[in-house]
């Protein structure tokens, strides 16, 4: 039986291959589903054992991959905060923000100062993760129930929230040449009375996130 | 061998046998300064003698008298104190407590207690050392028929190195056969493994570091484990905890493991004069390598240097206290330079040039910089005239700079690392010369079979300074003392002097004190003085006050200091540079151009390598280059804050004003040397150490911090594990974890725990760690401090209020924060509520920054523990609840006319609201700090994340909120220019008393009612939200408990029972918070069926709630919030609104629109937005 603990190294990147993957599936659905491009795109797919709605625009496909690529260091060292997929609107103002919020449970607490390796065999976490991912996809599916109609001509952009001084290793480390990370504009960033609409919290050992989107009030303008 | 013992003999091999030059130069060096040290000691303190005379003591880890005192001890008293153990010549060997493996080392030497000096001293003779002895008293004690043993031990520590032999006739003598005699053996036996053969009755395994149950039966007991009791000075109950196998100064002690056999407690309790009193062994554990981080930092010479800033920063404040005091102060210096400008003006053939200069100076303000030329170095050659003009170095290496290499040390390695690491960086031109030295060195040696003895060995002895003719040789400061010898092979090493430092600066400091106080300490050996009104007052110009404070120096100290002059501190210390060595220099404003435009960024402050690389990347080399970049660029490559600065400081603008008196922003203590862990404990407990170090710190600064930053090296992968600087730390990643605690504290413990929790978080090899560091940011004065509620240097809540940076976008109404506090005295009910104090500004009003603006409401990390109430209207500024989306301005209006009407009923208890917003603050002299405020209310805290790099590419520390508190408050009147930022506003302290009182009886109407202490009747039955309490335990009850509620306010952690009483078991909660939140509960339940259930049974059985039901639910929602749990907040908000709003009784549908607003600023604070509730 394997386990995996804290202390091994690649315990971070096991956590940030799952997260990246599911991430990926859920921009494209995201995407697809609040319409940003044309539907005729998206080619419907498997993933978690639900149907999942992919691009087949390579350069789309390329970013995404791209940006993930870059996320996945950030993921690994638990310096990323929040994962979010911002909507504008043609002046590029934020409409929709889909924030996929990411904290990975703390070690250990003061009543057991020696950090108890999680043993975990890896079949029934993983199994239980990919439930977990697979109810955070189907609400990603339906939450266009939820939400307002975006004004035509979306565009869509990754921000990622890091923790302390995360963005200066950022500098450093290019994970991809010519595909640098940029302090986002203030305009990108914030929202006019944004409106919060939880859409789903997954809590596993590894990693616990909660999906939610917030959604300008007037979408319209 | 046990792994132990091989580890002892590998650290051995590398260790003492091959330290070599370095150490011999060390020891020396160390030999030299005790020397030199001993006739100042003399001269200080007139008891001197020469009793020790041939006596050199080692003391071996903690003793009392500590280590320190007893190297006066022996400077006074005519003997020798050894840094550093040597087998030939230390004489005797000072411990009061030594762990197994260092009495398997010194078994054949005399050691002895620390009382034999002390009593030495008294009787005024050298004593008979033999009773002191460590060992020897223990046998003599426990064995007193035995008496050829100590005689023959007695004669055996004469020998430096005693006949291996010797072991085998006193075995063979005393036979084994009782474990008594097995200590006897084992104290004489220089050698253990030598007695294994014999010995082949006793369990031949090797020692332990358990204590194992086997060990419990003397019999079959190893002999090494009998060492354990003589050696232990006190009865120590738990063994495992006083074991501090922390590495410090590269030895590692192995845990000792006293065995609690009865023999052991005989032989202990036998012990007549027990040095130390029997202590818990957690703190005998803590003192003992407390003492080692400590004594690190009174020997290490940049710590000595470092702290002489804030010595002198002191001693600056005092000055100005001082004044203030009298009223005027003396300024000698002053006076005499009055007096010669008198009769310089006064001699007629000079008035000319002095009319003709005393034009330029004007009315603008003139700064100087007053910075000794190369510090270290001319104090170190005062009393040497024959070293004047030579090229010396100040440094810490005695010899040719030399030294035998180490094995494991790949300074091939190291000296690539740094090549590369500076090429890739694209410095180029590089101000400092000493990196390319090392490259050219490099390359040299490449040519070679790779290593050249001769490049690889040179001293790493570090220059601190060096004089001008060294300097020209191409010598730099930092450089390593090798490699200087190589470039200017006349090179003089001098020895640090810190005694002589200390003195130099002080005259330093004095004169400049003669002169004016508005003094900016910098370091030892450099200042900034304003002096635009001193100049006005004597008319005189810069150049000649320049003059005159230089020739002052130069009398006083006997070294040199140069002066630069300018419009700014900027200019100044520019000027500075062209004025060095022994010049002063005016930088006239008009000049300013021109001079500027030729430096290099890098000699601008504040740029230093990488930014210098930064620059260069965009092709700025010179503040002319700089000149060009327009702000927005330079803001978005550097921040707003670092590029504002560049801009401004590129065309010689500084606006910083010279701060003479300054307040610490952060305290901290770091150590990278020497630190080699094997175990995730010892980083524990170093850890543990260096925040006792911290606290220590703290509290002798009366200061108190709320963000602790962990900082660690470790080793870079694939960096050699060894470095070439012995113990350094070689080549390194850095690392920085910090964390924003509940409340300040100088807590050791605390901050040991939280530390190690984010040490814990970093997932961390511990034996890759080389460095260690910990600091304490935001700090405010230890105002409430439990010893000390009403201290002199309380602060008014308003204080805090200013200090602290509302995030902007914020729109709040009714949003309380107050400081938490832990006072240990409860506060008069109304202490708060005074006359309004004219001196008070309004909070949140007066920033003299401007906010950052990338720092959007999404990077406020919040956590709640309660709610927020929607205060009167009388209390809200209109601006704000017009700024408020439209939604939630009507609810809060709905409260207030429903409030209305009911507050009608019961006004004659409600507050008067009051007039001004300053009435409810303290003001800053008042007795009641802050803490009196919130104790024992229910209390809402919300502390974020300073600093958002994510955004903004520096690090901005921004104040936190710390607490929101509950039930009380008023909203501050805030001017309309600010009304887009939180607003803040201060809550009236109640007593809590009244408070929980009033939840027996209170509604949402009553909230107001602050004063109807006696009346506490309860109306209804126990709500369902109450069920998991004991009927009995309501809040009348809670009332004859009144330091309870406290506690848990300092415990800041209301885990499952919202309810008022409830209270009283989560007393001794103080640590919950350190534990990983658990689920949030309402009454107990976290599921949310459950958790539906239960709120359908209140509303549907209570036709009323209770306020302090509502106020469950709503923390119940802020824990959710605060657990990231946002779904099922929405599901639980969806229900109730449902519930509550289906509700035959509005109050039902007025309490849903409570929560909701509760919830709502919460969520605002937390993610910026409000919740959609549709």
């Amino acid at each position: 039986m394997t386990t995996l603990t804290r202390q091994d190294l690649n315990f971070g990147q096991v956590v940030a291959d799952i997260l990246c993957e599911f991430l990926e599936v859920a921009i494209h659905l995201i995407l697809y589903v609040r319409e940003v491009y044309p539907s005729g795109i998206f080619q419907k797919r498997k993933k978690y054992n639900v149907p999942v709605q992919m691009s087949c625009h390579p350069e789309l496909n390329q970013y995404i991959h791209d940006t993930l690529h870059c996320v996945k260091p950030l993921i690994e060292k638990n310096d990323a905060e929040k994962v979010v997929v911002v909507i504008m609107d043609k002046e590029h103002h934020p409409v929709e923000r889909f924030v996929f919020e990411i904290s990975q449970p703390p070690l250990l607490s003061i009543r057991h100062p020696r950090p108890t390796p999680i043993r975990i065999p890896s079949d029934t976490l993983l199994s239980h993760v990919e439930q977990l991912l697979r109810a955070v996809i189907l609400k990603i599916s339906v939450c266009d129930a939820v939400l307002e109609n975006n004004p035509p001509g979306c565009t869509f952009t990754v921000l990622v929230h890091t923790r302390e001084a995360a963005t200066r290793n950022m500098e450093k480390v290019q994970v991809i040449k010519d595909f640098p990370w940029i302090v986002a504009d203030e305009q990108e960033v914030h929202m006019q009375e944004p409106r919060l609409i939880p859409l789903k919290t997954m809590t596993s050992d590894i990693v616990k996130m909660q999906l939610y989107v917030e959604e300008r009030a007037q979408k319209a303008s | 061998m046990s792994r132990d013992g091989r580890r002892k003999r590998d650290r051995d091999d590398n260790g003492w046998a091959s330290r070599g030059g370095y150490m011999a130069a060390k020891v020396s060096k160390l030999d030299e300064q005790f020397k030199m040290d001993a006739p100042r000691e003399k001269q200080k303190d007139g008891a001197c003698s020469s009793i020790f005379t041939g006596v050199a003591i080692y003391v071996n880890g903690y003793t009392d008298p500590t280590a320190d005192e007893l190297r006066r001890l022996m400077m006074l008293h005519g003997g020798q104190f050894h840094m550093y153990y040597s087998r030939s010549k230390t004489t005797h060997i000072i411990a009061t407590n030594l762990p197994n493996s260092k009495i398997q080392e010194l078994r054949d030497q005399k050691v002895v207690r620390p009382e034999w000096i002390t009593d030495s001293i008294k009787a005024g003779r050298l004593l008979s050392y033999l009773q002191y002895q460590l060992y020897a008293k223990q046998k003599g004690l426990s064995f007193p028929s035995l008496l050829p043993i100590p005689s023959l031990n007695n004669l055996i520590p004469g020998l430096n190195n005693p006949a291996p032999s010797l072991g085998k006739p006193l075995s063979s003598h005393h036979t084994p056969t009782s474990s008594h005699s097995h200590l006897h053996i084992d104290n004489l036996l220089p050698q253990p493994n030598q007695y294994n053969p014999l010995a082949g009755h006793l369990n031949p395994q090797p020692s332990h570091s358990l204590p194992l149950p086997s060990h419990l039966n003397p019999q079959s007991r190893h002999p090494r484990q009998s060492d354990s009791p003589p050696e232990k000075p006190f009865p120590l109950d738990n063994p495992n905890s006083s074991n501090s196998p922390v590495r410090l100064n590269g030895s590692h002690h192995n845990a000792f493991t006293p065995n609690p056999s009865p023999l052991e407690t005989n032989s202990l309790s036998a012990i007549p004069s027990n040095p130390a009193p029997p202590d818990s062994d957690h703190q005998s554990a803590l003192a003992k390598t407390g003492g080692i981080i400590s004594e690190f930092y009174s020997h290490s010479r940049l710590h000595h240097i470092s702290t002489w800033r804030s010595e002198f920063s002191e001693y600056v404040n005092t000055l100005q206290s001082r004044r203030r005091a009298t009223g005027a102060a003396t300024f000698p210096g002053r006076d005499r330079l009055k007096r010669q400008r008198r009769e310089v003006c006064l001699s007629p053939d000079v008035s000319v040039c002095c009319s003709g200069s005393s034009a330029a100076p004007g009315p603008q303000s003139c700064i100087l910089h007053v910075d000794m030329d190369c510090f270290f170095v001319s104090v170190g050659i005062r009393h040497r005239p024959d070293l004047k003009g030579k090229p010396v170095a100040v440094t810490s290496n005695r010899g040719s700079g030399r030294v035998a290499q180490r094995p494991g040390v790949d300074r091939q390695l190291e000296l690539q690392y740094y090549q590369r690491k500076s090429s890739h960086a694209g410095v180029s031109e590089r101000k400092d010369g000493d990196l390319e030295e090392m490259t050219s060195a490099e390359s040299h040696v490449s040519h070679g079979n790779g290593v050249d003895p001769d490049t690889t060995c040179l001293s790493m002895a570090e220059i601190a300074s060096c004089s001008y003719e060294a300097r020209q040789a191409g010598v730099r400061n930092g450089m390593f003392f090798g490699q200087a010898k190589q470039l200017c092979p006349s090179l003089q090493s001098v020895p640090y002097d810190f005694q002589a430092y200390k003195e130099v600066a002080l005259a330093m400091y004095e004169t400049l004190a003669s002169y004016t106080h508005n003094i900016e300490a910098l370091s030892c050996d450099e200042a900034l003085v304003d002096g635009s009104a001193l100049l006005v007052e004597l008319g005189a110009t810069p150049e000649e006050l320049a003059s005159a404070i230089r020739t002052d120096v130069r009398e006083r100290t006997g070294c040199t200091a140069s002066v630069g002059m300018g419009s700014n501190i900027l200019l100044a210390r520019m000027a500075t540079r062209k004025a060095k060595p022994d010049g002063q220099y005016l930088l006239r404003s008009e000049e300013v151009d021109d001079f500027i435009r030729d430096h290099t960024v890098t000699s601008l402050p504040g740029v230093g390598r990488s930014m210098g690389a930064k620059l260069a990347s965009l092709g700025v080399r010179s503040c002319g280059d700089l000149q060009q970049v327009s702000l927005q660029q330079l803001q978005k490559e550097f921040g707003p804050r670092t590029g504002q600065t560049l801009f401004r400081f590129c065309r010689g603008l500084d606006d910083r004003p010279v701060r003479s008196e300054k307040e610490r922003k952060s305290v901290s203590a770091e150590m990278n040397y020497n630190i080699r862990f094997t175990q995730v404990d010892e980083a524990e407990l170093f850890l543990t150490n260096l925040s006792m170090e911290v606290q220590k710190r703290l509290q002798g600064a009366g200061l108190r911090g709320r963000r602790l930053t962990l900082k660690v090296m470790v080793r870079k992968v694939g960096a050699p594990v060894e470095p070439s600087k012995y113990g350094g730390h070689g080549i390194c990643d850095s690392l920085a974890r910090s964390v924003t605690l509940a409340q300040s504290t100088d807590s050791g413990q605390l901050i040991a725990s939280e530390v190690i929790k984010l040490f814990h978080a970093m997932r961390l090899e511990v034996q890759d760690l080389r460095g260690v560091g910990l600091q304490v940011q935001l700090l405010d004065g230890a105002h409430s401090a439990p010893h000390d509620p009403s201290g002199p240097k309380t602060r008014s809540i308003r204080d805090m209020l200013l200090a602290q940076r509302p995030p902007a976008q914020h729109n709040h109404t009714g949003v309380c924060v107050c400081e938490k506090s832990s006072s240990a005295s409860v506060p008069p009910p109304f202490s708060t509520l005074r006359p309004p104090s004219p001196a008070d500004p309004i909070p949140g009003t007066s920033k003299e920054e401007p906010l950052p603006t990338t720092r959007t409401p999404n990077h406020v990390r919040t956590r709640l523990n309660l709610s927020i109430e929607v205060p009167s209207p009388s209390q809200v500024d209109r601006s704000v609840l017009d700024a408020l989306p439209a939604e939630l301005r009507e609810q809060v209006e709905r409260s207030w006319t429903h409030r209305d009407t009911e507050r009608s009923h019961n006004g004659s208890h409600h507050r008067p609201s009051s007039p001004h917003p300053s009435s409810l603050l303290s003001s800053p002299s008042s007795p009641p700090p802050p803490a009196a405020l919130p104790v024992g209310t229910l209390v809402l805290q919300i502390p974020n994340q300073p600093g958002q790099p994510g955004s903004t590419g520096i690090i901005l520390e921004l104040p936190d909120f710390s607490q929101v508190h509950t039930q009380t408050f008023s909203l501050m009147p805030i001017p309309p220019l600010h009304t887009h930022i939180f607003h803040v506003s201060v809550s009236v302290c109640l007593n809590p008393l009244l408070q929980l009182k009033q939840v027996g009886a209170g509604r949402v109407k009553r909230r107001y009612k602050k004063k109807n202490a006696n009346s506490s009747p309860t109306k209804k039955g126990p709500s369902p939200l109450k069920r998991p309490h004991p009927p009995g335990n309501r809040p009348v009850k809670v009332l004859q408990h009144p330091l309870r509620p406290r506690d848990l306010s300092n415990g800041l952690k209301l885990e499952n029972g919202p309810s008022t009483s409830s209270l009283k078991q989560d007393v001794p909660e103080t640590l919950s918070k350190f534990t990983p939140r658990p689920e949030p509960t309402l009454a107990g339940a976290c599921d949310f069926t459950d958790i539906r259930t239960l709120l359908r049974e209140w509303v549907t059985t209570i036709s009323e709630p209770m306020e302090e039901d509502i106020l469950q639910v709503v923390k119940y929602c802020t824990d959710l919030i605060e657990d990231k749990d946002l779904e099922k907040l929405d599901l639980v908000i969806k229900y109730m609104k449902r519930l509550m709003q289906q509700s035959v009784e509005s109050v039902w549908s007025m309490a849903f629109d409570f929560i909701l607003d509760n919830v709502q600023v919460v969520v605002q604070q937390t993610y910026g937005s409000t919740l959609k509730i549709t």
